[in-house]
């Protein structure tokens, strides 16, 4: 596989705080790379750097081998960089319906086409019984699925996940997890941003860790996992066990 | 696959309020049948140049969430537009009242690109700056504007009765084009901007874009007020652009529904000829509407037009019901 997404010796400053300090990792494409790591790591902030939703103070990210840092946020989502947030954004007076519409709308396509993938989409994702709903009146879960579809109104080149499974009750996890794997099978790129191990381990075949801002280990899965240095910053004794078991 | 016939609830949403709205000006447009007095005929013409300030003020602050502040300073400029156009060159009407849409729509355009990063109260207090610095310079340019004298203007139409239908085919037109522009996509991306600008961003509206036409269109109707109040009233002074003027269009939207095609419509017609009605007790009027505001912006968020609604869909529970997922496709 060729390298979908280089990122190359980025760092993010905040006063003298380094936020995200040199990190090095590269996505391949049809690849669903796990991102993980303790609170405060700096995944969110690499996240925002990727999504241009930060400046970078250093470093290059290179989409299909162009040069993308420093675009804004839109571009690169035209580019086909799409980014689901921990914090869940959703058009809250628009119904489930006409948010993912003006998502397609955005991406090029023609009112019909984008009213299709929507319900499409609803459907999927089990949610065509609110697609009537104002997106501020769905559950905190059904908000969650309802950015997921926002994020794949086109197909995207590459598709940054944020804590999707967050707060979300076990089935519409399952619906998310079970989209995810159909779409990677399919061939898209996904990178994963998650504290849910046993998801981490069963969905991404392939993990980077970090820890204060720098790639603490990367490899498949479960050989981070058992990282020596991934255990004792971040899983600890016993949950590396909980997941030698998983 | 075939589409749901409920499909767009957004566009069936705006197809009522417009439907609504075409009911409310054609009421509008059987007044005169009724009503020769030409002090009333008067009030309602000033209500619909009011009506058109705060179609324009409610696609900006009600749909694409700009709270700007300057609605009546961009009348003013509209209204000095077509005066100073005439006043200095002698140029007609028929040139002075297009310009009066193009020239405040420019200046809004060149505003909303200063204030694009900006939100919440410092929007505000960019756009209330604007507004004060351009009745201070109209204020105060004597020579060029003739100051606090004012400007004669030549009237457009003689009779008040024209004045009239000439106003409401204006507002008509004011409410056809926002309209128009919330069914496309550009009303989609405005309503995103409103409830969530990075996450528009991030889903790829084209944020400037949008934010800039909305600006340029909202300035532009308010600027064609302004240029037909000023050959109705065959004078345009400062005073058009107080920020008082601003505050009754304010409370207008807020009383009769901000974020909703008929609201501003209702609000500034019953506003305005309600303030009339209560001019001989005096500055009670402006206390009375002060008040309404803070009712309906702490109790009813949703307006005269919203509460309508509701009450509507209390009554007729079927046929607001969710559609069932089943047998969509």
């Amino acid at each position: 596989m060729s390298a979908l997404l280089e990122v190359d010796s980025v760092t993010k400053r905040f006063g003298g705080l380094r936020a995200v300090d040199g990190a090095s990792l590269h996505v391949d494409e049809g690849e669903l790379l796990g991102l993980i790591g303790p609170n405060g790591s700096g995944k969110t902030t690499l996240l925002n750097l990727l999504s241009g939703h930060m400046r970078a103070d250093a470093g290059h990210v290179r989409l299909d081998g162009r040069e993308v840092l420093g675009l804004d946020p839109a571009r690169l989502t035209r580019l086909g960089v799409l980014r689901m947030f921990q914090l869940t954004r959703v058009f809250a007076r628009v119904s489930a319906f006409d948010n993912l519409v003006v998502c397609g709308l955005a991406l090029g396509l023609d009112e019909r086409r984008a009213s299709m993938r929507a319900i499409e989409l609803l459907e999927e994702l089990q949610l065509a019984h609110v697609m009537h709903l104002d997106a501020g009146q769905l559950s905190g879960g059904q908000k969650k699925l309802l950015e997921f579809g926002m994020c794949f109104m086109v197909p995207p080149r590459l598709a940054l996940l944020d804590e999707p499974f967050a707060a979300v009750h076990p089935v519409m996890k399952e619906t998310m997890a079970a989209f995810i794997r159909r779409r990677n099978t399919g061939g898209q790129t996904f990178v994963l941003v998650s504290h849910d191990m046993p998801v981490v381990v069963e969905l991404c075949p392939r993990a980077v860790c970090m820890n204060a801002g720098k790639v603490l280990a990367e490899g498949p899965t479960q050989q981070v996992l058992r990282d020596p240095s991934v255990i004792e910053a971040y899983l600890g004794e016993h949950a590396a066990d909980e997941v030698d078991h998983a | 696959m075939k589409l749901p016939s409920h499909r767009n609830f957004l566009r069936r949403k705006l197809g009522e309020e417009m439907l609504l709205s075409l009911v409310v000006l054609a009421a509008l447009a059987l007044v005169p049948l009724f009503v020769s007095s030409p002090y009333w005929l008067g009030v309602l013409i000033v209500s619909m140049y009011f009506a058109m300030l705060s179609v324009g003020w409610n696609l900006l602050a009600g749909y694409a969430g700009q709270f700007s502040l300057a609605p009546a300073a961009f009348a003013m400029l509209g209204g000095y537009t077509t005066g100073l156009l005439a006043w200095h060159w002698s140029v007609p009407l028929a040139i002075g009242l297009p310009m009066s849409i193009v020239v405040p729509g420019l200046i809004g355009l060149v505003l909303g690109r200063i204030v694009l990063r900006l939100s919440g109260p410092y929007l505000a207090l960019t756009t209330l700056s604007f507004a004060e610095i351009a009745r201070l310079v109209v204020y105060n340019s004597i020579d060029f504007t003739r100051g606090d004298q004012g400007l004669n203007v030549p009237a457009l139409v003689d009779s008040r009765v024209a004045n009239y239908y000439l106003f409401l085919v204006a507002l008509a037109a004011a409410t056809l084009l926002v309209y128009a522009m919330l069914r496309a996509p550009i009303g989609r991306f405005l309503m995103a901007i409103r409830d969530d600008e990075v996450g528009a961003a991030s889903r790829g509206v084209n944020v400037v874009r949008a934010k800039t036409i909305a600006f340029f269109v909202s300035c532009g109707i308010c600027g064609f007020a302004g240029g037909l109040y000023g050959t109705f009233a065959q004078l345009v002074s400062p005073e058009l652009g107080l920020i008082a003027q601003t505050g009754i269009v304010i409370a207008m939207v807020v009383i009769g529904g901000i974020g909703t095609l008929v609201g501003p419509l209702i609000g500034a017609v019953l506003v305005y000829v309600a303030s009339e009605m209560l001019r001989d007790v005096g500055n009670v009027q402006m206390i009375v509407f002060a008040l309404l505001v803070i009712v309906f912006a702490r109790f009813f968020r949703e307006g005269l037009w919203g509460l309508a609604r509701n009450a509507f869909a209390r009554r007729a529970p079927a046929a607001s019901a969710p559609p069932s997922p089943a047998g969509q496709a």
